[in-house]
């Protein structure tokens, strides 16, 4: 135990918070996955047990990992996988495997694993957001200089999700803001980038009203959001049982494992596993999760505040803020304040490969974390000189 | 840093918005929770769980020997769900021209193409409950389980199975109305009327939890009642009497295009029907058991009746058999009326016997009118007395009422007697007429005609009907014999004689009335050709009765419309068929003729060693191809007998024909069917032609001679 604590480094509050949203996903995911079960494995659970407690257990692995590194490689890093992921999104949206009509998945081919690339996508373009705004931080007034070289990368990534997954560009869009707006791009600048996603989504709008069938998500989307807040429809039915699932948990919630909703909700393993919260564990149960990522937000900014360098804080910025905000969008979907979405609960949802990359940005969270402590640590016992 | 506050600044006004976000959140929580809270968990209670029906399983009816009359089998509807979430449109079209060519093979009924184009369809309309087909059966359930794409099942599939009971009657026809129906929305009709209490069970409750879509689960297993099965009712009905009933009575009203008509024939001793057919034209000429002549029917009968008039007379002392009387030449006058006889000329001075005999109207008219003309009421009290008046109060509903006219009736008349002996201005039916003379061959001993001998469940008695004595003596012993004798002469040289038989004694009366049915009046057809009712009741063997039987056939559009001749010849039929079968009438001749011409004697096929051994001890030479096959096929020629092999696949029905009883149900029963025997000897058909897939438990029937 001592030796193990001595090998992890960073901040140990969000080692905990890690830690319970791990156990979290596990108790949750085995209770949810009773109706999927059934269909493919004659009910047997315990296959997706095994399978989801690799992918934890190997996800932590990676954060481990991840944490060992020092953040500054991951500003070379970022500007490899930023160049990577605009094929790879191509090639996705033109070959990927399409499941519920999207095509947003891409087989790994030797180890036969599908990844959906847009969660390295994201990844890579905040890592490289970060890089890119501290460098222009000089010049960062000036729109050509700065501003416009900032928004490419945006505008080609979700430009690249965006047909295949709305909720995702938007996602990755708007958290490309908020980065914007904390790394100090001009206020007149982001209202700018504003209207040009607004008018891209305008755009395709209207070309899913005008051509209908020829996407089928767009079909999707235009329904889900002209249905949202209005009468009966398949997305209000997905609604109407995850708020039986909340309004039947009560204050403590029915206890583990004691989901019925489970088996009305069409994902109640990923998109919907905030009912199961709610239902299993009550409000105290969804109180607590909630608490839990605000705990890790909270802890993130603080490190933003510390780290005297740039990218540093603008790294850990970005990736917690679009961590953070997934999961209040995935909860807000399950209490019905956001329209359905695909948004799955980041390391909690079942989910591959996903959970791996979620590791990943928690990983570098806590690199930059780790290299503070060294940083106060040399401060401390006087090898500052070394380091500069 | 320049900015390095501000930065801190925006971080934490970014966490303060986020910190709202969660607010609002938690805070949509506690209003669902609380202040929607008690809808939706209303909504909750209904739509997770539920009591569902369990259906009982509906009793069978069986013939008396066991046979199948009616039961309940499964049919299933198969419908898809052409977007289902699994199915892409690689995998919809990817299939679509095998799964279409895959339908088209078992229901051919459509093209490949348009298998194709309704699958097509139905998935750019998104309909998710598209039906397939409606009541197929479970063989055919099973190949569309294995058809390209709705082998992957519910949800990959989209293939969706939902089980219904369906009430099948394995003989179709076979005293269809009898045997009836029960289905909802309509009026149940016959036996499965009848006893639709104790056929139907009692269906259970079942608390379940829906797990998706509509797919139910127990909860548990307290919370149940568990359905209780319905009985099995074993009928009195004769599998074969009524085969050759129904087949008798649709050749004779083939013949004569006949309106409708019915058989009833029933055991004298316990009054138990073996066999009621009804048969009605149907528009386009063919014949069909559409509504039970036999029990509901109430009309005038004619001839038979003076059965009941003559044993009135005998009761009262009032006339002998050798009494001579004098039916004159034909005509007779009663008041306005002129009554006929059907010989011309007349029969003039004839015995009481003779009278009945050859069925004259002046004699029994004049007999009765003379006699109880001045107190008729005493003769309609006679017939009150044998129980004419009354319904038979058997189970099945839509029994006719009879109808025997009270002297006290406004429209009673002068002519009303006369006419009331030979059969008009009263009614009664087909059962009712049977049921008399029934009586008449039991000793005077009346029983209530009876369809159901036991009700069962489980192979266990639940209860056994009794016979039901309507009246234990509707005449004196003497009366009674006297009116057998009667009976008996009416075949013997009366309007029956085309009925004797060498073998065994008939003894019955013809009928023969002109119709004054409501719906066709006395004409019938075009308006010129008169309408007849051509009847024959009666029993055998004479001497000793057995079973009572009555015909009759209603609306004869021929000129034959005598009752010997359109009634008669279908009673022999059935009578002849009953005696060359019920061992305990007529013992069975075992027939012998082997047909061998070669000096070896003839051997069936079988097991090779036993064949070997029997054989070599006979010093009988064998040629045999070869010696791995268990069983082998006999050859027998001049001077030896050559084996050839008779091999099978396992699961394959194998070949028995040829063979001997005890080797092929041997083989079939470890096949695992279940062999029904006909007849006796070798086997010459098997129902289940060789080389077939054996179903477990199916049914193979062999025929031998």
């Amino acid at each position: 135990m001592e030796t193990l604590y001595k090998h992890i480094k960073g901040d140990k509050a969000i080692w905990l918070v890690v830690l319970f949203l791990a156990i979290a996903s596990t108790l949750l995911v085995y209770s949810s996955i009773v109706t999927l079960a059934y269909r493919h494995h004659g009910g047997n659970t315990f296959f997706y047990l095994l399978r989801h407690g690799f992918f934890v257990f190997a996800g932590v692995g990676i954060i481990y990992l991840v944490h060992r590194m020092k953040y500054t490689y991951f500003s070379r890093l970022a500007q490899l996988a930023l160049y990577a992921s605009g094929p790879l999104l191509l090639i996705t949206l033109l070959f990927g495997v399409t499941i519920n009509g999207a095509a947003r998945w891409l087989n790994i081919p030797i180890i036969n694993q599908t990844f959906q690339t847009s969660d390295f996508a994201k990844l890579a373009l905040m890592m490289f957001l970060a890089r890119r705004i501290s460098q222009k931080q000089p010049v960062i007034n000036d729109w050509t200089k700065s501003t416009v070289q900032i928004i490419l990368p945006i505008v080609m990534v979700c430009g690249l999700i965006l047909p295949a997954d709305l909720s995702t560009s938007a996602l990755v869009f708007f958290s490309s803001l908020v980065l914007m707006f904390v790394g100090g791009v001009p206020k007149k600048h982001l209202l700018a980038l504003i209207g040009i996603g607004i008018i891209s989504l305008t755009l395709v709008y209207g070309v899913g009203k005008a051509f209908p069938g020829s996407f089928d998500r767009l079909d999707t989307w235009i329904s889900r959001i002209e249905n949202f807040g209005e009468g009966d429809s398949k997305g209000n039915y997905q609604i109407e049982q995850s708020k039986i699932a909340a309004a039947t948990g009560g204050f403590t919630g029915k206890g583990p494992g004691n989901s019925t909703q489970r088996h009305f909700l069409p994902h109640p393993y990923s998109d919907f596993i905030f009912a199961i919260v709610l239902e299993e564990y009550g409000l105290i149960g969804g109180l607590g999760m909630l608490l839990l990522y605000l705990i890790l937000f909270f802890r993130c900014v603080k490190i933003v505040n510390t780290c005297p360098k740039h990218f540093g804080a603008l790294l850990v910025f970005g990736i917690s803020f679009m961590l953070v905000l997934q999961a209040f969008i995935n909860m807000g979907v399950a209490v019905d304040i956001l329209p359905v979405t695909g948004q799955p609960l980041p390391l909690v949802s079942m989910g591959g490969t996903s959970i791996w990359f979620t590791c990943i940005s928690m990983g570098i969270i806590l690199s930059v974390s780790r290299s503070l402590e060294l940083e106060t640590e040399n401060v401390k016992s006087g090898k500052n000189n070394v380091v500069t | 840093m320049e900015n390095e506050k501000s930065i801190s600044k925006r971080t934490y006004f970014v966490y303060f918005l986020m910190c709202l976000f969660a607010v609002s959140i938690i805070g949509k929580v506690g209003i669902l929770q609380f202040v929607e809270g008690e809808t939706y968990r209303e909504k909750a209670q209904k739509s997770t769980m539920d009591y569902r029906d369990i259906e009982a399983v509906r009793g069978n009816i069986y013939a008396a020997d066991g046979s199948l009359l009616a039961t309940s089998i499964p049919r299933y509807e198969v419908r898809f769900d052409p977007v289902a979430e699994s199915i892409t449109e690689e995998i919809f079209y990817g299939l679509l021209d095998s799964l279409a060519l895959s339908l088209n093979g078992l229901f051919p009924d459509k093209s490949a193409q348009q298998w194709k184009g309704e699958l097509e369809n139905a998935r750019v309309d998104s309909a998710r409950y598209h039906l397939i087909r409606r009541r197929i059966n479970y063989t055919q359930l099973k190949q569309i389980k294995q058809f390209p794409l709705f082998r992957k099942g519910r949800f990959k599939g989209g293939f969706m199975v939902i089980q219904e009971n369906h009430r099948d009657r394995p003989f179709d026809l076979l005293a269809a109305r009898t045997i009836g129906y029960d289905r909802t929305n309509s009026q149940p009709v016959g036996l499965e009327g009848a006893y639709r209490k104790e056929l139907s069970g009692v269906s259970g409750k079942r608390l379940m939890q829906r797990l998706s879509g509509n797919v139910w689960k127990p909860i548990s297993d307290e919370n149940e009642i568990e359905p209780e099965d319905g009985c099995d009712l074993v009928t009195t009905i004769d599998l074969n009497i009524q085969d050759v009933a129904e087949q008798a009575l649709l050749d004779q009203l083939e013949r004569h295009k006949a309106e409708h008509g019915c058989v009833v024939l029933m055991e004298v001793a316990t009054g138990e029907v073996r066999a009621i057919a009804n048969l009605k034209r149907q528009e386009e000429g063919s014949y069909y058991e559409s509504y039970n002549y036999a029990i509901g029917e109430s009309t005038e009968p004619g001839s038979t009746i003076k059965l009941a008039s003559y044993l009135a007379a005998f009761e009262d002392d009032i006339i002998d058999l050798e009494d001579s009387v004098d039916a004159g030449n034909g005509k007779y006058q009663f008041y306005d009326k002129v009554m006929l006889d059907s010989k011309p000329g007349g029969h003039g001075k004839i015995t009481v016997e003779q009278a009945f005999a050859y069925s004259s109207n002046i004699a029994v008219a004049r007999i009765i009118n003379e006699n109880y003309g001045r107190n008729p009421q005493k003769f309609v009290d006679r017939w009150y007395s044998m129980g004419l008046n009354n319904v038979l109060g058997i189970e099945i509903a839509g029994e006719g009422k009879p109808f025997i006219k009270s002297a006290n009736d406004s429209t009673w008349s002068g002519i009303t007697l006369p006419w009331m002996s030979h059969g008009y201005e009263l009614r009664q039916t087909p059962l009712q007429i049977l049921t008399f003379y029934n009586a008449v061959a039991n000793g005077g001993k009346m029983v209530k005609p009876q369809f159901v001998k036991e009700i069962r469940k489980d192979g266990h008695t639940v209860r056994a009907v009794e016979t039901k004595v309507l009246n234990p003596s509707i005449a004196s012993r003497e009366s009674i014999s006297k009116a057998r004798k009667m009976l008996e002469a009416v075949v013997e040289y009366g309007t029956a004689s085309n009925l004797r038989h060498a073998d065994y004694r008939i003894a019955g009366k013809t009928g023969t009335a002109q119709i004054a049915n409501k719906d066709y009046g006395y004409y019938h057809g075009e308006g010129l050709v008169r309408s007849y009712q051509a009847s024959f009741c009666g029993y055998f063997p004479a001497e000793n009765p057995k079973y009572s039987c009555i015909v009759v056939v209603n609306a004869p559009s021929n000129q034959v419309y005598y009752g010997n001749l359109v009634a008669g010849p279908i009673f022999k039929e059935i009578a002849d068929k009953v005696y060359s079968t019920r061992v305990e009438i007529q013992p069975e001749m075992v027939a012998s003729a082997p047909e061998s011409r070669t000096p070896i004697p003839v051997s069936k096929n079988g097991y090779r060693r036993d064949l070997q051994d029997i054989f070599d001890f006979l010093s009988i030479p064998i040629e045999a191809r070869s010696y791995d096959a268990d069983w082998v096929a006999t050859a027998t020629g001049m001077e030896k007998v050559e084996l050839k092999d008779a091999n099978w696949e396992e699961n394959l029905v194998p070949n028995v024909v040829g063979m001997d009883a005890m080797d092929a149900v041997y083989l079939l029963e470890n096949q695992g069917l279940v062999v029904r025997l006909k007849g006796r000897g070798t086997i010459k058909n098997q129902s289940i032609s060789a080389g077939r897939r054996v179903l477990w438990g199916e049914e193979i029937v062999l025929e031998l001679s």
